[in-house]
C-alpha cells in the first residue's frame, strides 16, 4: 500500500496488521504451506479493499477474513488437480471448522524464524507474517528496496517449500536452539529500530514498537521459557530511554547523562515484571536474562553515580563466558573502566584491538577515546573520536563523536586542516554557483565524517573510501561518480595524488560516451576567445579518436608535427589539419616535457614526478580530472543534461 | 503511539456475559502486546480546583456524573486507525455508551 491511502483504506490496514498473524497462521495449518497460506491471506486483504470501504468494516474482521481466506483456498485446490492429498485434507479442515489454535502463531514464529533461511530473509518474513507489514513498509523501515524485499520474501518461501520445513512445532531436543533463532529475529528488529544502523534517525521508532509486540507475543505463547522473560524485559527497558536518549537538538544522550526523569517508567515496570518471570523459571540466566540484568542495574540508579557497576561488570563476565563476542568484551571493558578506574578498562580495550572483526566497529574507538581522555591523553583520545566517527553509518551518533572529538582541548599548532582546505576549495576564482553547491555537498560529508580537524596530510584514499561506502554505497551510479568527480577534482587542487584510489567509477546506465552532435561541435569550435591550451586539447581529442589519458600524457618531444602524429605509450596518436594548425602555437619553441601544461606551479610540498613537470616552466602536466573540469564547464550551454559533456564525448562519431 | 481510551459511565447494568467477554478481550490485547495499563476509576472521587492562589477540595458525587470516567485503557498502536479499530471493538461488546480516544504524548 502506498503513502496516499484513503481513510477507509488505512482501516483495513489497520485491521490486517492486527489480525493477519492469525489469519496466516491458521491457514497455514490448514494447508501446510506457508506461501500459499500468505496468498489466500492476501486474496482476502483484497477483498476487504475492495468491499469494506462501501459496505463498513465487518463486526468481527478477523472472522470475516478468515472465511473469504478459506474460500479462496478451496477454490484454488479445486482448480489444482495434483494436490489430491491436500484437497481432502482441506476438506476435512474445513468440515471440522476448526477453531484458530493458540499455537499457530508461535508455530508461524518458528517458521519465520526457521534455520534453513538467511538472517536477513527471517526478518523481512518475520515482519511480513508476524507482524502484517507491506514489502513497502519493510523496504522504508530497513532503507532497502521495495522490490529487493519482495524478492527476498518469496525466495524464503520458495526456500520454506522446497526444504518441506514442517508447521510443527520443534521437537524438544532442538527447541532451545529454535527459540534462540526467534529471539535474535525480535533483537535484530528491535535493534535495527532502537541504534539504527544506518540513514539520518537515530531511531525508527516503528520497528521498535514492532518488535516489541512480537516479543511480548512470544512470551504469552512461550511462558515457561526464560529467556523470552529476558528479551521483553532487555527490550522494554532499553525502550525506557528512548525519549531520553535523544536531546533536544537531536544528538544521543549518553546514558549517564541522561535526564532519567523522562525515562518511561511504565516500561520500566513492565521490564522489571518480565524480568521477574524470568527469575521465577529459574535455571542457569541465558544471555538475554543477563543483558536485561544489566538493563535493570542502570534502570534501578537513581542517578548515574549510584549505578552499580562492580555488579555490571560481573554480569558482562558472566554474559562473555556465554557470548564470547567482541561487542560483549567490549562493554565488559566500559564496566571495567567505571569500576576499577580507567586504567582496567584500557587493558582490556587494547587486548580487542587486534581482533579483526572489530576494526570497523566504530565503537571501539569511540570507547577508547572515552578511556583514554579520562586518563588525560588527550590528543590520542581527540584522534580515537576523529576515527570512530568516520567509521559510523549513523548520522546524528557521527555528529555525537565529532562533538566529543571538538570538547578535547589539544596542545600545538597541526598543519593544513580538512576544513580549511575545504573552504578554500570552495572560494577559489572562477567556480560557478552550480559546482560549488555540488562540491559543497561532497565535502560537507567528508568534513562530517572525517572532521575539520583532520590533518589534510594524514588523508588518505582508505579514509575516503569509507565515507563513501557509508554514505554513498546503496546511491545511484551517477550519484557516485558525481561524488567521486568532486573529490577526484579536490585531491588534484590540494595536490593529494590518489585520493580516489578506493572509489572505482560505476557505469551509469544512461550511455555517457556518445560523441557530442556535429551542431554542439560546431557552436564550441566557434566560440570566441577559447584558451588555445583547450582548444588544441579538444581538436586533438576529436580528430584522433585517442584515449583522453594518451593525450594527455603526450610530450612535446614525442610529437611528429610533419606526420601528423605522436608515439603516447604503445599506441600512436595522430591528428588532422585543426590541430595541425594550432600545434605550433602551443608548443611555442619548448623542446621538451609535457605538451598540455596546467595553468599553476605545484607546491613544493607535493612534488609532481619529474616526467609529469616542464623542464623549462616549471610547471606540472594537466592533470584529467582538471581538464574534465574545464571541459564541462565550457560546455555546460551546450548540454541539455546542464551537466555539461565529459572529454570522452568529444570523439568522432563512428 | 499510546492512546488513552476513556470511558464515560452508563446506565445499563453489566451481565455475566459482558464480564466475560471483556475480560477475554483485554487478556488477548494484553498478551498482544497492545494493551499497556487499564483500569476502573471510582465514581465520583475527589475534585481539586485552584482559584487566584486559593485551592479547594471537593468529595464527589458531582451533578454531571454522566460525563465521568468510568475506565481507562491505555494502548500501544501503529496508527490511529488501529486505536479506533480497538475503540470500535470495545464499544461493540459493551453495548451503548461514549468512549473517548486521545493521543497521548510524552513521558
Amino acid at each position: 500500500m502506498t503513502g496516499a491511502m484513503t481513510g477507509a483504506h488505512r482501516t483495513v490496514d489497520a485491521v490486517w496488521k492486527l489480525e493477519s498473524a492469525k489469519i496466516i497462521a491458521g491457514l497455514t495449518r490448514m494447508v501446510r504451506d506457508v506461501g500459499l497460506a500468505e496468498e489466500l491471506a492476501q486474496d482476502a486483504l483484497v477483498a476487504a479493499l475492495e468491499q469494506w470501504p462501501a459496505a463498513g468494516v465487518p463486526d468481527n474482521p478477523g472472522a470475516w477474513l478468515m472465511a473469504v481466506a478459506k474460500r479462496r483456498a478451496v477454490d484454488h485446490i479445486r482448480r489444482s488437480q495434483r494436490l489430491e492429498r491436500k484437497h481432502e485434507q482441506l476438506a476435512h479442515e474445513l468440515e471440522r471448522r476448526p477453531e484458530p489454535e493458540q499455537d499457530d502463531v508461535l508455530r508461524l514464529m518458528f517458521i519465520s524464524c526457521h534455520p534453513v533461511l538467511p538472517t536477513e530473509a527471517r526478518v523481512a518474513l518475520t515482519l511480513r507474517l508476524l507482524g502484517g507489514l507491506t514489502a513497502a513498509e519493510i523496504a522504508r523501515a530497513f532503507l532497502g528496496r521495495e522490490g529487493e524485499i519482495a524478492q527476498r520474501i518469496a525466495a524464503a518461501k520458495r526456500t520454506l517449500a522446497e526444504e518441506r520445513v514442517s508447521f510443527d512445532l520443534p521437537e524438544r531436543s532442538e527447541l532451545a536452539e529454535r527459540l534462540s533463532s526467534v529471539l535474535e529475529v525480535i533483537y535484530l528488529i528491535f535493534n535495527e529500530g532502537y541504534s539504527a544502523t544506518s540513514g539520518d534517525d537515530l531511531m525508527r521508532p516503528e520497528l521498535c514498537l514492532e518488535a516489541l509486540r512480537l516479543g511480548r507475543l512470544l512470551a504469552e505463547l512461550a511462558p515457561d521459557e526464560a529467556e523470552v522473560h529476558g528479551l521483553v524485559a532487555l527490550m522494554e527497558i532499553q525502550a525506557s530511554r528512548s525519549a531520553a536518549r535523544i536531546g533536544p537538538a537531536g544528538g544521543i544522550v549518553r546514558l549517564d547523562e541522561q535526564n532519567r526523569g523522562r525515562w518511561d517508567r511504565l516500561l520500566i515496570r513492565r521490564g522489571f515484571t518480565a524480568m521477574l518471570r524470568a527469575r521465577e523459571i529459574g535455571g542457569p540466566p541465558g544471555p538475554y536474562v543477563l543483558q536485561a540484568a544489566i538493563a535493570v542495574c542502570h534502570a534501578q540508579a537513581r542517578t548515574a553515580d549510584d549505578t552499580d557497576w562492580a555488579r555490571i561488570a560481573g554480569l558482562y563476565e558472566a554474559l562473555a563466558r556465554l557470548l564470547p563476542t567482541s561487542v560483549v568484551r567490549l562493554n565488559w571493558a566500559v564496566a571495567l573502566g567505571r569500576a576499577r578506574g580507567p586504567e582496567a578498562g584500557l587493558a582490556l580495550v587494547d587486548s580487542l584491538a587486534a581482533d579483526p572483526s572489530l576494526r570497523d566497529y566504530h565503537l571501539l574507538p569511540g570507547v577508547r577515546g572515552d578511556l583514554l581522555a579520562r586518563l588525560g591523553r588527550n590528543e590520542e583520545a581527540r584522534l580515537e573520536f576523529a576515527r570512530a566517527a568516520s567509521l559510523t553509518g549513523n548520522v546524528t551518533e557521527r555528529a555525537f563523536l565529532l562533538r566529543r572529538a571538538d570538547e578535547i582541548e589539544v596542545d600545538g599548532a597541526p598543519g593544513t586542516m580538512l576544513g580549511d582546505a575545504a573552504q578554500d576549495f570552495l572560494g577559489r576564482d572562477g567556480l560557478t554557483a552550480e559546482t560549488v553547491r555540488s562540491y559543497g555537498q561532497t565535502l560537507r560529508r567528508l568534513r562530517l565524517a572525517l572532521g575539520d580537524r583532520m590533518p589534510l596530510e594524514s588523508l588518505t584514499a582508505d579514509d575516503v573510501a569509507r565515507v563513501f561506502a557509508t554514505s554513498w554505497g546503496g546511491a545511484a551510479a551517477k550519484t557516485w561518480n558525481r561524488h567521486r568527480s568532486a573529490v577526484r577534482s579536490f585531491g588534484a587542487w590540494a595536490s593529494l595524488d590518489g585520493l580516489d584510489a578506493g572509489l572505482d567509477r560505476r557505469a551509469e546506465t544512461r550511455p555517457r560516451t556518445e560523441p557530442i552532435g556535429p551542431a554542439e561541435l560546431e557552436a564550441l569550435w566557434s566560440r570566441p576567445g577559447l584558451p588555445l591550451r583547450e582548444l588544441v586539447l579538444w581538436r586533438l581529442l576529436h580528430e584522433s579518436g585517442a584515449g583522453v589519458t594518451a593525450v594527455l600524457a603526450l610530450n612535446v618531444e614525442d610529437l611528429d608535427l610533419d606526420d601528423r602524429r605522436a608515439r603516447s605509450g604503445d599506441a600512436w596518436v595522430s591528428w588532422r589539419s585543426q590541430t595541425a594548425r594550432l600545434l605550433p602555437r602551443l608548443v611555442a619553441g619548448r623542446a621538451r616535457g609535457p605538451l598540455f601544461l596546467s595553468d599553476r606551479r605545484p607546491s613544493p610540498a607535493r612534488a609532481p614526478q619529474p616526467a609529469d613537470l616542464c623542464p623549462e616552466t616549471g610547471r606540472r602536466r594537466l592533470s584529467y580530472p582538471r581538464a574534465e573540469h574545464l571541459f564541462k564547464q565550457a560546455t555546460r550551454s551546450l548540454d541539455p543534461a546542464g551537466d555539461g559533456f565529459t572529454l570522452r564525448r568529444l570523439r568522432p562519431r563512428p | 503511539m499510546r492512546y488513552l481510551m476513556m470511558t464515560k459511565a452508563s446506565d445499563s447494568v453489566p451481565d455475566e456475559s459482558l464480564f466475560t467477554e471483556m475480560s477475554r478481550f483485554t487478556e488477548e490485547l494484553a498478551s498482544a502486546g497492545v494493551l499497556l495499563a487499564t483500569g476502573g476509576l471510582e465514581p465520583g472521587g475527589v475534585r481539586v480546583t485552584s482559584s487566584g492562589g486559593e485551592i479547594s477540595v471537593t468529595d464527589g458525587p458531582f451533578a454531571e456524573a454522566k460525563e465521568a470516567v468510568a475506565g481507562f485503557a491505555l494502548v500501544e498502536v501503529r496508527s490511529r486507525e488501529e486505536a479506533i479499530e480497538l475503540a470500535r471493538r470495545f464499544r461493540k461488546i459493551t453495548g451503548d455508551g461514549e468512549s473517548i480516544l486521545q493521543q497521548v504524548f510524552g513521558p
